[in-house]
């Protein structure tokens, strides 16, 4: 489906704004002012902006993991703040500081994060149960990486969201990459989209540096899924410039990927090829693309302050041993 | 030094990026690091004046701390590396502290007595000794049934039983002193004769008396019954005897068992000691004194010379000052010594003196002595002897 | 009112089509459960229609997901695994996901989900169908565990398992399945607490701690030991949130105890106990706790079941070490 105007302005923004949380993130982390780690995500914050800008608040999401979900969740309109003060052990943090790197916003349907890869392939097919059996036209974004459908449970879910005609979207953010691991060498098919095949499920393969591209494959497909026509598996082909997390190596298989080999990745930096396309097709003015940035570059600091002058999470053993059970 | 990475313990400054003491701006790259597996720039957090606390190619740990940020440059001159670093590390460590282990409500004991818990638990309430009741649980382990059969005894033989204050052994001083209590009394013919004597002009000429030794003390109380009872045996020489074997052996010199009680075992009991002035007819008066108070105080500090405990043929054992006003008793003979005069604490009395009553400061007196030795006549005279120096104590003083 | 006397997988099925009519947001996911390959889910799907009870591929992972986002979602799932031992395929979920969820994402949701399989020895099917899950759960924080051992707590506790706001697991002893008791007429809605122990027979001599089929056999003991010694037996009910209070009281009494676990030595419920026990009642005690428990060897079949797991013979054996 053709996006308007408007939209394609909202896509614009959501993508610069993600793009300087990502560089604050990185900062930071070089700063020693996270705690945790992070999973940068240079090169790869197109397909998220592309996928949850559409959504309702009350559609289910589940960001991947890389960029810790925040290009994802501000789409969603999800105040950072309180992910930022997370990830800095704060008392003012989404999980009161007890997660480390955590989301869980369950108000906006982020429910929650966990260190295993695939954690989100059992939820969201309960989600998905929940919200047909509901039928008020909710839908599932499922967000995760070409690893993850090496799981078994990734293989049960897209099973019985295809048996039950969930409204799930199984957006796939293929990076080629899995820590050293590439997707050419851990998957038997160059496409991770062949799955769907398999399950009988209708399958749709863009280009995930270009967010216009993924969005409009996403819009059709969550129309879809409110019209409870059931799941789509859409594989954004995406990049991933730095290494899978900060201070690990970022090798290949076990060699260092080259300046070449990223010079040539970075080529396709989805900034510049979203700038390039709202100037030609004059979506947006120089002007405004600056000022979208400025923007953005005021709210990261606004962020950044919150979670600075939060007090740290330090609470007695007896107060957490209270919340292990809820009342 | 920022923990970049899971896996990244340690970082090299391999080099510093900004001079020491200069102005920095935030971002601006401040030392390239490497650690196990990369190399970075990091970058500056703050805006201010930095001053390197480490040297290029030092590796230190992550989160030691590699520089400092102040507002001024003069305030990074003396920097304290080693405060910081504890001020840092203390932050950190102040959740170990909020966290309790979980710990045993009881501490063991040194006992290697095999015994229930519950067993040693009930012992301890009811004051018996685990280590006396035979165990009849597996491998002879005291159980429960074991005590509460013990306490059952106890009970049977009319003892208490509960919670035991102390628990101080007939063995020591103390079963020296039983044992020589329980064989005067059981060997002896012992019996006590009391009476009072009128001692107010030996008080009022005591204490005119100018300070006896250097110390400033004025001549005992005792220093003077002592000299008293040598001038009485002197008219009643059977009375400065000890029964030996089967004799009544008299002797010649006058030594003087003193009764100086000392520090017992526990804090409970108490000691009894008798030190032995020996010839004391020989000295004067203040020779006496002086004597008498080195001996107690050799005795009582441990470190007696030889015949300061032992040969004693007649005992002076006083309460004066401890017992209450009046105090009459029955002192137990220092055997194998004939007599003991046990003195009291003095009293004022009414008294008869040429047919009037006057208020006097009378002493009471207590004499055993060994009816096997002296019979109560001689007795008597002795104490009659004793009686008179007192009230008319002129001689005493010389 | 009249009580009526029922079998211990009835009371479980009582429990849960009273609670699905009470409450539309109570539903089962499972496999076969539509065609009730246990009884307990026998008559609902006829009464609650598929929607409700729900059978799932051999996909644990996803069947488990069903319950787990429903649970998000404000429903209230009723997993069943059909043996203990499945909670295995997907243990990451059962487990770390959902005993994390709460604390660690700042208590800002529960999850009000039961998980139940029938578990236990008697049937001779050996280690995939036969062991207990009841110690693994409880190791991990965040999960309540109970099992109840009468019809009469069958009833109570699996209602009050879903209505408990937090996960639950709630395994069902499948030596006990045909077991006879009372449970109060239809119209009495009861409710059997999480969290508190029963003392099911009193006595002064032992304190024996046994749950499910092993309560039977401490109860059997219990009669025939009667009146050399005199055994005071105990159910646990719950595993997570333990009673120690009630045990500890029974210690002050007995000062002896004995820990029937039907699960292996290594590990399980009956070290934890034991180890509280001494912690907090150490005084109380007139010799060590005693356990019986399954040797750790992978459960056996065929004979050998009946003299490698706890049974009469081996808890009186234990009876009689702790009173020596």
């Amino acid at each position: 489906m053709d996006l308007t105007l408007e939209q394609r302005q909202l896509l614009f923004t959501n993508l610069t704004r993600a793009d300087v949380y990502n560089q604050m993130m990185y900062r930071r982390m070089m700063q020693g002012k996270l705690i945790g780690f992070y999973h940068p995500a240079e090169g790869g914050i197109a397909p998220g902006v592309g996928a949850c800008t559409f959504l309702n608040q009350d559609d289910n999401l589940s960001p991947h993991h890389r960029g810790h979900g925040i290009a994802h969740m501000l789409c969603k309109g999800i105040d950072i703040k309180y992910y930022l003060a997370e990830h800095t052990g704060k008392v003012t943090g989404c999980c009161k500081g007890r997660s480390a790197f955590h989301f869980s916003f369950p108000d906006h349907k982020v429910y929650l994060m966990s260190g295993f890869i695939g954690y989100n392939f059992a939820p969201v097919v309960g989600w998905g149960w929940a919200a047909k059996r509901r039928a008020k036209a909710q839908v599932v974004m499922n967000c995760s990486g070409d690893g993850s459908y090496g799981q078994g449970r990734a293989h049960e879910a897209l099973l019985m969201a295809q048996n039950w005609k969930l409204p799930i979207i199984f957006f796939c953010e293929n990076n080629g990459m899995s820590i050293f691991s590439t997707a050419t060498e851990m998957h038997p098919m160059p496409d991770i989209a062949s799955l769907a095949d398999g399950f009988g499920m209708p399958s749709k393969i863009v280009d995930g540096q270009n967010v216009f591209e993924v969005a409009e494959a996403c819009l059709d497909a969550i129309d879809r899924a409110r019209r409870g026509d059931g799941p789509t598996f859409i594989e954004a082909k995406t990049l991933r410039f730095k290494e899978h997390d900060i201070g690990t190596p970022d090798l290949s298989g076990w060699t260092e990927r080259t300046e070449q080999e990223l010079a040539q990745l970075q080529e396709r930096d989805p900034v510049k090829v979203a700038t390039d396309i709202v100037l030609a097709e004059q979506w947006l003015t120089q002007d405004e693309i600056e000022a979208i940035r400025e923007s953005a570059l005021k709210e990261v600091a606004q962020v950044e302050a919150f979670a600075d002058e939060s007090e740290i999470a330090r609470p007695p053993v007896d107060e957490l041993l209270r919340a292990v059970f809820a009342d | 030094m920022p923990k970049l990475a899971m896996a990244m313990n340690e970082g090299t400054v391999v080099e510093w990026l900004v001079a020491d003491g200069a102005f920095v701006e935030p971002a601006q790259p401040l030392a390239a690091i490497e650690t196990e597996k990369v190399a970075y720039d990091v970058e500056s957090p703050e805006a201010g004046y930095f001053k390197r606390l480490i040297a290029e190619g030092e590796t230190v740990d992550c989160d030691a701390i590699i520089g400092v940020f102040a507002d001024g440059p003069e305030e990074l001159s003396d920097v304290d590396l080693g405060k910081l670093q504890a001020s840092l590390d203390r932050g950190t460590e102040g959740d170990q502290q909020q966290h309790q282990a979980s710990e045993p409500q009881n501490a063991s004991s040194n006992q290697r007595i095999k015994i229930s818990p519950i067993a040693k638990k009930i012992a301890a309430e009811s004051g018996i000794d685990a280590a006396s009741i035979a165990g009849s649980g597996p491998g002879q382990r005291v159980v429960k049934r074991d005590v509460e059969a013990a306490i059952a005894a106890t009970r049977q033989a009319g003892l208490p039983v509960g919670a035991v204050l102390a628990r101080v052994n007939l063995s020591g001083l103390r079963g020296q002193i039983a044992q020589h209590m329980v064989q005067s009394l059981t060997e002896g013919a012992q019996l006590t004769a009391n009476w009072e004597s009128d001692v107010t002009e030996l008080l009022a000429r005591r204490a005119s008396m100018p300070a006896a030794n250097a110390d400033g003390r004025r001549i005992s109380v005792n220093s003077l019954l002592i000299r008293a009872l040598v001038e009485a045996v002197r008219q009643v020489p059977m009375a400065n005897a000890c029964i030996e074997a089967s004799d009544i052996v008299l002797y010649n010199s006058v030594n003087v068992g003193i009764a100086i009680s000392v520090e017992g075992e526990s804090e409970y009991d108490s000691g009894l000691k008798v030190g032995v002035l020996h010839e004391a007819d020989s000295y004067s008066l203040k020779e006496i004194d002086r004597q008498m108070k080195s001996l107690v105080e050799r005795v009582r500090g441990g470190t007696s010379e030889p015949g300061d405990l032992s040969g004693s043929t007649i005992t002076l054992s006083s309460t004066a000052g401890i017992g209450p006003p009046g105090l009459m008793s029955t002192p137990v003979l220092n055997s194998p010594n004939v007599a003991l005069l046990g003195p009291s604490t003095p009293i004022e009395r009414p008294v008869v003196v040429n047919g009037e009553i006057v208020v006097r400061t009378m002493l009471p007196l207590s004499f055993t002595f060994d009816h096997r030795a002296l019979d109560g006549e001689p007795a008597a005279r002795f104490m009659r002897v004793l009686h008179d120096l007192l009230e008319s104590p002129a001689v005493l003083f010389n | 009112m009249t009580a009526r006397t029922i079998t211990f997988i009835d009371a479980i099925q009582e429990a849960i089509s009273e609670e699905m009519r009470a409450d539309d947001r109570v539903f089962v996911v499972g496999q076969d459960v539509r065609g009730a390959i246990f009884p307990h889910t026998a008559g609902l799907v006829e009464e609650f229609g598929p929607e409700r009870i729900v059978d799932t591929p051999i996909a644990e992972s996803g069947m488990y997901g069903v319950a787990f986002g429903a649970a998000q979602e404000g429903l209230r799932p009723i997993c069943d695994f059909m043996f203990g031992g499945f909670t295995y395929v997907t243990f990451s979920e059962a487990s770390v996901t959902t005993g994390q969820y709460h604390f660690l994402h700042g208590s800002q949701r529960s999850l009000p989900l039961v998980i139940t399989a029938g578990v236990g020895t008697g049937q001779r099917l050996a280690n995939d169908h036969a062991m207990s899950i009841h110690g693994t759960f409880a190791h991990h924080p965040g999960i309540k565990v109970a099992m109840p051992s009468t019809p009469y707590d069958a009833k109570g506790m699996f209602k009050a398992a879903i209505r408990d706001n937090n996960p639950v697991v709630i395994p069902w002893h499948m030596g006990i399945m045909m077991l006879k008791g009372e449970v109060p007429d239809l119209s009495e809605d009861y409710v059997v607490p999480l969290g508190l122990a029963d003392v099911k027979r009193a006595g002064t001599d032992v304190t024996v701690l046994a749950n499910s089929l092993q309560l039977q056999h401490a109860l059997r003991v219990a009669e025939k030991l009667e009146p050399e010694i005199s055994v005071e037996v105990i159910d646990p009910r719950s595993f997570v949130p333990f009673d120690l209070d009630t045990v500890l009281d029974s210690l002050s009494k007995t000062n002896r105890l004995v820990v029937v676990d039907e699960d292996w030595e290594s590990g399980g419920f009956a070290a934890t106990v034991s180890a509280r026990v001494m912690e907090q009642g150490f005084d109380l005690l007139d010799a060590p706790v005693l356990r019986v428990t399954i040797p750790n060897m992978p459960v056996p079949g065929g004979y050998m079941e009946e003299y490698v797991a706890p049974n009469p013979e081996r808890i009186e054996a234990a009876i009689r070490q702790v009173c020596a």
